[in-house]
């Protein structure tokens, strides 16, 4: 748990994984990158937009085995619609994606490129292109490029891996299975990252403190 | 058990029932032969004693 | 590791005004929807971003819907409220209604209908798995196809939608069955879905969203849902194992209460052609209040001729008479086709009912030649009577009155099942039946 001052606004600035070198600001959404004993001003990250979602910064939970605090979000908006990443620290300090889409949920974990053989995972990392419907395979599991998109960082809030400035754009395509696994690879021109998955429930995952809105009744399984 | 299985099982009791009552009354619609009329001419039949 | 203070409940829809009508409306699933309906002036609204645009302008009033777009109902345990509505077609023909259902906590589903029945939809995040031919299986579950290469088209849009939702906009379709859930998927180049639908009970739709429940099947009226199961499937079971114990039932006791015992014989000779022969035996005593009576005759070396065997069982006591009649026969010849013989040189007569008592058996012969080759001598007739007798033709009627219902519910159930079928594209029930189902 670290405390720090917002180089731009002053306000308390929370960091509580080491691990994560990025935190939103609260108040001027100031994207406050920790470099050594450096803080650096990265830019601002935009506001949210209204949503209904119900997860929020502080739902906990559990996904195999591990349990999990959200800490951070990114909203990723395309031409047809907009869709929510949140950032799940998990006990061991490592962390993982809850991606948030049409009502549905995965979990998704990154998967170094490097060790990856796949020839379509390898095309797409060194800048190649590939179409809806190819598909290769990755441990045992057939991958099927599902939808590709290019997609803007509209929004983020809390403690990030990296910084989400908005306007970022990236690349970006889903691949589905036949499993209910999910992989999802992200580009900007010089990085790439894989991250794999699978659709997961709300209800699978134990959630608690879940985001109260009006109206509308706690669901049995969120304790 | 449905209704339908209920009534059903009914109906089999109600058909062993019968079947049961004709058995010990060593009845059949398919028997050859039943009661008639003393046979025609008379007779007595049986040791008759005087 | 919680956050520290809960914050305020969010709201629930977030208000904005219609840019071509100036309308207010609620935005009940800000995040999510992308297409908005104006319910005032019907424009069609992009509200994939924070600006909201018009992607069709309109200025007609929305239609009036069974379920009003807004209103909330309880399926399975959780809240769901309506938040969008489409009317699609088969290309103009055979129209259905469906609608977005949406519950933050739960995400969406759908509710189907075409004025059959309701059908509650979940989106499938695992793609099905070959389960043979013309067959699919999800979640171990196998599903038979039953529509195919069908294509959808957008009718008639109203609320909201979490894809571009444009009317006129097809996509192909095939569904796939079992009893109370069918398996339906939609695609076009961009996008493949799959949807698993559970067929409600009309008392559930009811309570939940106040519509009424829909007419049940009649033979000769719109044929049944694809998934609807046949409401003579379930007891179909009950009815087989209950028909099955009470056969078993009557054939035990055929055994037990039949077979004749007692057996008592006598015999005397009969010439054919020469005149009744009357013969008295007694006393045959039954003991039994009520009981049948067997009695067997054998006529040996009966040959081109018959004999006529009148029987009267007469009580000592109340000369009541059991009367009954047989006959031998024995016919035999040469034809083009060979040897041939006919009749039977024995014969059996069961009488029934017969009470207790001391009886005389009387019997009347007569024999009579036919043809050639006759037997012109003596023929020996052995006579046998006992208490008791086995009654299969009781069992056989009983077997079959006892199956008469059972057949009836078949005959219902094959019914339905071909009604059903006849509106898929896999043929109906019974034109499968009499291909012999060549692909299995």
């Amino acid at each position: 748990m670290l405390t720090v001052s917002c180089p731009n606004c002053g306000a308390d600035v929370v960091f509580r994984s080491p691990a994560l070198p990025v935190k939103v600001c609260d108040y001027c959404q100031t994207n406050v990158m920790r470099v050594g004993d450096e803080l650096r001003d990265m830019g601002k990250a935009a506001v949210l937009p209204f949503d209904v979602s119900p997860i929020r910064i502080g739902t906990s939970g559990r996904f195999d085995g591990q349990g999990f605090d959200v800490i951070g979000r990114v909203r990723w908006g395309w031409s047809d619609g907009s869709w929510n990443e949140w950032l799940m620290l998990f006990g061991d300090g490592s962390h993982g994606w809850l991606g948030e889409a049409m009502g549905q949920f995965m979990v998704t974990r990154e998967r170094a490129l490097d060790g990856v053989r796949t020839e379509m995972f390898r095309h797409l990392a060194s800048g190649g292109d590939i179409q809806v419907g190819e598909s290769g395979e990755l441990d045992g599991v057939e991958y099927i490029a599902a939808d590709i998109k290019q997609a803007t960082c509209l929004a983020a809030e809390g403690e990030l891996p990296f910084t989400a400035p908005a306007g970022w754009t990236i690349d970006s395509i889903d691949f589905r299975t036949t499993t209910g696994a999910v992989a999802s690879f992200q580009r900007d021109g010089e990085e790439a990252n894989l991250y794999l998955g699978r659709y997961v429930e709300l209800g699978e995952l134990k959630p608690q403190d879940l985001r109260e809105i009006t109206g509308w009744a706690m669901p049995r399984f969120a304790a | 058990m449905s209704r339908g299985g209920f009534l059903y099982g009914l109906w089999c009791l109600g058909i062993i029932g019968v079947f049961l009552a004709a058995s010990v009354y060593g009845y059949s619609p398919f028997a050859n032969g039943g009661r008639a009329a003393p046979r025609v001419g008379g007779g007595y039949y049986g040791p008759t004693h005087k | 590791m919680s956050e520290g203070v809960q914050p305020a409940p969010a709201p629930a829809v977030k208000p904005l005004s219609c840019p071509a009508c100036g309308a207010s409306i609620e935005l009940r699933a800000a995040g999510y929807t992308v297409t908005l309906v104006c319910p005032y002036c019907s424009s069609v609204l992009d509200t994939a971003n924070p600006d909201v645009g018009i992607i069709q302008r309109y200025s007609k009033a929305a239609r009036e819907l069974e379920i009003p777009l807004g209103t909330r109902g309880t399926l399975k345990g959780v809240d769901w409220e309506a938040i969008g509505y489409l009317r699609r077609s088969e290309g103009g023909t055979y129209p259905w209604e469906e609608y977005l259902l949406f519950n933050p906590y739960h995400g969406y589903r759908w509710l189907v209908t075409d004025g059959r029945g309701w059908t509650f939809g979940t989106m499938l995040t695992e793609s099905p798995k070959y389960g043979g031919s013309d067959g699919l299986i999800v979640d171990g579950q196998p599903y038979k196809s039953f529509f195919r290469n069908g294509r959808a088209q957008v009718d008639y849009v109203l609320g909201e939608f979490y894809w571009r939702v444009r009317q006129g906009e097809e996509v192909e379709t095939a569904d796939y069955v079992r009893p109370g859930f069918m398996l339906s998927f939609e695609g076009n180049e961009e996008e493949r879905n799959w949807t698993l639908g559970e067929l409600l009970d009309g008392k559930e739709m009811a309570e939940a969203f106040g519509v009424d429940e829909p007419r049940k099947w009649r033979p000769g009226g719109p044929p049944p849902l694809p998934h609807q199961p046949s409401p003579y499937a379930g007891s179909a079971s009950t009815l087989g194992k209950l028909a099955l114990l009470g056969i078993v039932a009557l054939f035990v006791l055929t055994l037990i209460f039949g077979g004749s015992r007692n057996e008592r014989e006598f015999e005397f000779s009969v010439t054919p052609g020469g005149g009744e022969v009357s013969r008295t035996y007694g006393p045959v005593s039954f003991d039994r209040p009520w009981q049948a009576v067997t009695i067997k005759a054998q006529a040996s070396g009966l040959e081109n001729a018959w004999v006529d065997l009148d029987y009267a069982l007469v009580d000592r006591k109340s000369q009541t008479t059991y009367a009954a009649y047989a006959i031998a026969e024995r016919y035999s010849g040469r034809d083009s086709d060979g040897a041939w013989t006919e009749g039977s040189r024995g014969a059996t007569t069961k009488l029934a009912t017969v009470p207790a008592g001391e009886y005389d058996l009387v019997v009347d012969a007569s024999g009579q030649n036919w043809g050639f080759g006759g037997s012109s001598g003596p023929v020996p007739v052995t006579i046998s009577i006992a208490q008791g007798a086995t009654f299969w033709s009781n069992f056989i009627l009983a077997v079959i009155l006892l199956l008469v219902p059972a057949i009836i519910v078949l005959f219902r159930h094959a019914r339905f099942e071909t009604a059903r079928t006849a509106e898929s594209d896999q043929g109906s029930a019974l034109a499968n039946m009499m291909q012999g189902d060549e692909d299995e």
